[in-house]
């Protein structure tokens, strides 16, 4: 129950994107978001990641939510569903459950993601379910012209909380972490690079995989700028870190203020939702056959 | 004419309901026609629970209000309906149990016969779930029925446990069936014969029908959260699961149940849900999205006596207008209402046909009385039963391999475009939640605006050309007096017609939506006097009516008390009309 001010509506009737190696393919209609942006990194590194990966678009399913990162419907290419405000992951969950061979990745924000549909997140953690959720954190709701996101610091000031919000922050890494996701990581939209390692090895994984990246938003959140996150992120190294180690995924997901890990925070296996059920043992579910014999059913109830 | 309805009661948590099913299985076995209606509180252990099977040599259609053998297995069941015992009937009771200065005997000629359970249990050291065991061989004795048709059930029952189980409770059984024979005088004549012609019949529920109905048409993904009274829908469905090839899946919440299925349709599989009000409720704004991307789903909405949390375990029809208009925004929608088991499994392999021809949402409206209970029909109307898979305009790899540009919002002449699944070479295309273009891009240009809406309209007009049904007129034409429902009242309306065949006639609605104005308007205009029956009180199917043909219906039977209709108020209504 999201509505926009800001028209999505396509300005061109052509894709005009930039074709380049890196992207070709999965191009659509040029972004209608605002310059600088922190959603053009995320849509650059996704088109670099699909193509790196070699991924046919006819054969990726992308689930968009409704904010300003869901409008990337109409610049990236593939076989899509936008969905409704917070309902992407169900979505997600059916066409995974339906056709187990085709990648899933869902494109979401803050709002959509742990405000609107946190009950479909938590879910689809525990479920390990073989999809790939991209959440867009910037802290504040963008399409709707600025009211304040369950991720956004306590105190922060919106046009919905104009004394500052009460609430302290979702931390969606904890989240994620302490309710079965199987791979979490977190990425920043300055980090182009490190952004298409996170997302390649996310939807590489076997499992539910959660990239949540950090993206400013220059038009309505003016404290968690590119220099704030800049000010604060650090990588996470096998140095620092072992991701396979729940203690210590757990201790970087607290770090939320003062410094803050980018990379892979936990990666762990566990038997995928589809893998886990005899009837898809053998082909999708899509390829099973309508027609079967109904005598054994019916003589149930003679 | 046979025709012996036989109640049992007591505390819930004492296998009431499986005595019921049992005892209506065993009927059918032996060649009679069973229906039955149960009566129970929105709790697991207390409570007081009644099960009702009316038993006979004809089709029987509903409940009736006379009662011919009470089984009471605590003092609450003979006190509230020894007085529905008709004279000369039989009431069965635990007299160790249920002391004789506390019952309330009804002024009749009526044969108690005592069936001391309690002590039959400790005596042969049974646990106190086979009391329904003795209750059900105390039956058999009654009714003069094979005491091996009940132990081959009771077999069948406890197949998964092991010889000793199943030995204890035909022991029961055995017990149950001698105790009675030595209470009851001779020669009293409640018994059902035999039967020469045995023919095959299913005894099975409404929920267990669509259920069937869903396997035989493909359904390929099934999404529900529990709640009375669909809840049943999904255990036969999680139970037969790996059986079928089809996924059931119990989401976290309604909302997430719609989108699942949604996603599972949009990638190319048969999808259905089932609720009930308040969770349909929840559904409601992806209803209005299946609408707009266009995606084929089939919901099974079970009704109960609302608003809110209501009365969950009673019956009611209070949410045609709901289903009606749910979902915000234009977009067509189709609904169907069956009116008995058979109907079900009819419209519900229908139902999967029209989601997919017409790609959009299609309603299987029921309710309690319908889905929870059992009603016998013939094996071979279901087996015989000749449908075809349609999935409309839905492409094959080779049909898109074909087309040089495809566009998934075509616009066409009947409205619907054709439809590809994501995977297939070629099929590149978004489900658009938003208002888009023929290429799924969004768009707010007001051409493009007016041309998608007029589109998803010409899919209602579509409808109505090629896959509409009239309602159907039961009983005589020429008859002075036509009653009017839908769903579920068609079983009291037709029981009570088994009886008057020149009373009345009855004009049953099971499609529901979209409705032909000017047919149904024409059949309207024909009866010289009308009655409307529904389970409700805002007379829903009537303003629906009177919504498209501008037709009222001034005499109404409208009854909201959690309770279906009974043939007996059907009848006392068309004679209150007459004098």
């Amino acid at each position: 129950m999201n509505n926009n001010s800001i028209p999505p509506t396509p300005a061109s009737p052509k894709p005009v994107a930039p074709v380049s190696e890196h992207t070709a393919g999965f191009s659509g209609y040029f972004p209608t978001w605002c310059p600088g942006c922190g959603n053009f990194g995320i849509w650059q590194a996704l088109k670099m990641t699909f193509n790196k990966m070699k991924f046919d678009p006819d054969r990726l399913s992308i689930v968009f939510g409704i904010g300003c990162s869901g409008n990337m419907n109409d610049f990236l290419w593939a076989n899509s569903f936008h969905a409704l405000h917070g309902r992407a992951i169900p979505n997600a969950i059916g066409i995974k459950i339906a056709n187990h061979d085709l990648p899933v990745v869902v494109i979401v924000g803050d709002g959509d993601c742990y405000g609107e549909g946190g009950n479909h997140f938590l879910h689809a953690a525990r479920g390990n379910h073989d999809i790939t959720v991209i959440v867009h954190d910037n802290r504040v709701y963008g399409l709707t012209t600025g009211q304040v996101a369950p991720t956004a610091s306590q105190g922060f000031k919106s046009k919905s909380t104009p004394q500052g919000i009460i609430e302290v922050p979702v931390n969606p890494i904890a989240l994620a972490v302490s309710q079965g996701a199987t791979f979490v990581a977190q990425g920043f939209s300055g980090d182009m690079n490190q952004l298409v390692e996170l997302i390649e090895k996310g939807v590489a994984h076997k499992g539910f995989s959660l990239v949540n990246i950090f993206q400013p938003c220059v038009t309505f959140n003016q404290i968690n700028s590119y220099n704030w996150y800049r000010d604060r992120i650090y990588k996470l190294t096998s140095e620092n870190h072992n991701p396979r180690d729940l203690n210590s995924a757990w201790q970087k997901s607290q770090e939320v203020t003062e410094k803050i890990p980018l990379g892979v925070v936990y990666d762990v296996d566990r038997p995928t939702y589809t893998d886990s059920l005899p009837q898809l043992s053998g082909k999708p579910l899509l390829d099973s056959a309508l027609n079967i014999d109904l005598a054994q059913f019916i003589n149930d109830f003679v | 004419m046979i025709d012996i309805t036989v109640k049992i009661g007591g505390e819930a948590g004492f296998g009431i309901m499986t005595t019921g099913l049992l005892l209506g299985k065993i009927a059918t076995r032996s060649g009679y026609h069973a229906f039955e209606y149960s009566e129970y509180p929105s709790l697991i252990r207390g409570g007081h629970n009644v099960i009702e099977v009316r038993i006979s040599d004809e089709k029987v259609y509903s409940q009736q209000k006379q009662v011919d053998i009470l089984l009471c297995l605590n003092l609450e069941t003979f006190n509230k309906h020894a007085s529905e015992v008709k004279e000369g009937g039989i009431i069965v009771y635990d007299t160790e149990k249920i002391p004789e200065s506390k019952l309330n005997k009804p002024d009749v000629n009526l044969t108690y016969v005592h069936v001391p359970f309690v002590s039959i249990l400790q005596e042969h050291k049974l646990s106190t779930v086979m009391l329904n065991n003795i209750a059900l061989g105390a039956l058999m004795h009654l009714l003069g029925a094979d005491l091996n048709i009940l132990n081959a059930a009771i077999v069948e029952n406890f197949a998964r446990k092991n010889q000793e189980i199943i030995d204890k409770n035909i022991l029961a059984a055995k017990l149950g069936y001698e105790k009675t024979q030595k209470e009851m005088p001779q020669g009293y004549k409640l018994k059902l014969p035999k039967l020469k012609n045995i023919i095959p019949r299913l005894y099975i529920s409404g929920n267990e029908m669509i259920g069937l109905a869903s396997i035989a048409a493909g359904c390929r993904f099934y999404a529900a959260y529990p709640m009375t009274p669909t809840s049943a829908l999904l255990h036969y469905l999680a139970s037969q699961a790996q059986n079928c090839g089809m996924v059931v899946k119990h989401a976290e919440d309604e909302i997430s149940v719609i989108n699942m299925a949604l996603g599972a349709s949009f990638a190319g599989v048969r999808s259905m849900i089932g609720t009930s009000g308040g969770g349909f409720a929840l559904m409601v704004e992806s209803v209005s999205l299946a609408g707009i991307t266009e995606t084929p789903i089939v919901i099974v909405m079970g009704q109960r006596p609302g608003p809110a949390t209501g009365m969950p375990t009673w019956t009611e029809q209070g949410d045609l207008l709901f289903v009606l208009h749910a979902g915000h925004g234009e977009f067509p929608k189709i609904l169907l209402a069956p009116g008995d088991v058979e109907e079900a499994y009819k419209l519900t392999i229908t139902a999967f046909n029209l989601a997919e021809i017409y790609q959009t949402p299609v309603f299987i409206i029921g309710d309690k009385y319908l889905q929870e209970g059992h009603q016998s029909v013939e094996k071979s109307i279901i087996e015989g039963y000749k449908f075809k898979i349609d999935r409309g305009k839905l492409l094959s790899q080779e049909e898109l391999s074909k087309l040089t540009e495809y566009k998934r919002y075509l616009i066409t002449k009947d409205g619907i475009s054709p439809r590809a699944i994501p995977g297939m070479k070629g099929s590149l295309h978004q489900a658009n939640s938003y208002t888009h273009g023929e290429d799924g891009h969004t768009s707010e240009e007001a051409d493009v605006r007016i041309k998608q809406v007029e589109k998803r309209n010409k899919k209602a007009q579509t409808f109505l050309m090629n896959d509409f049904q009239m309602p159907v007129l039961y009983g005589n034409r020429q008859t002075p007096l036509t009653l009017i429902s839908w769903g579920s009242v068609k079983a009291p309306i037709l029981q009570a017609m088994s009886k008057f065949k020149d009373k009345f006639n009855y004009l049953h609605f099971s499609y529901l939506w979209p409705l032909d104005k000017i047919k149904i308007k024409n059949l309207l205009a024909s009866p010289k006097k009308t009655l409307l029956v529904e389970n409700n009180s805002h007379a829903q199917l009537g303003q629906l009516l009177t919504m498209v043909t501008g037709i009222e219906f001034p005499e109404k039977l409208l009854k909201y008390s959690g309770r279906p209709l009974y043939p007996e108020e059907i009848l006392d209504k068309i004679d209150s009309m007459s004098s």
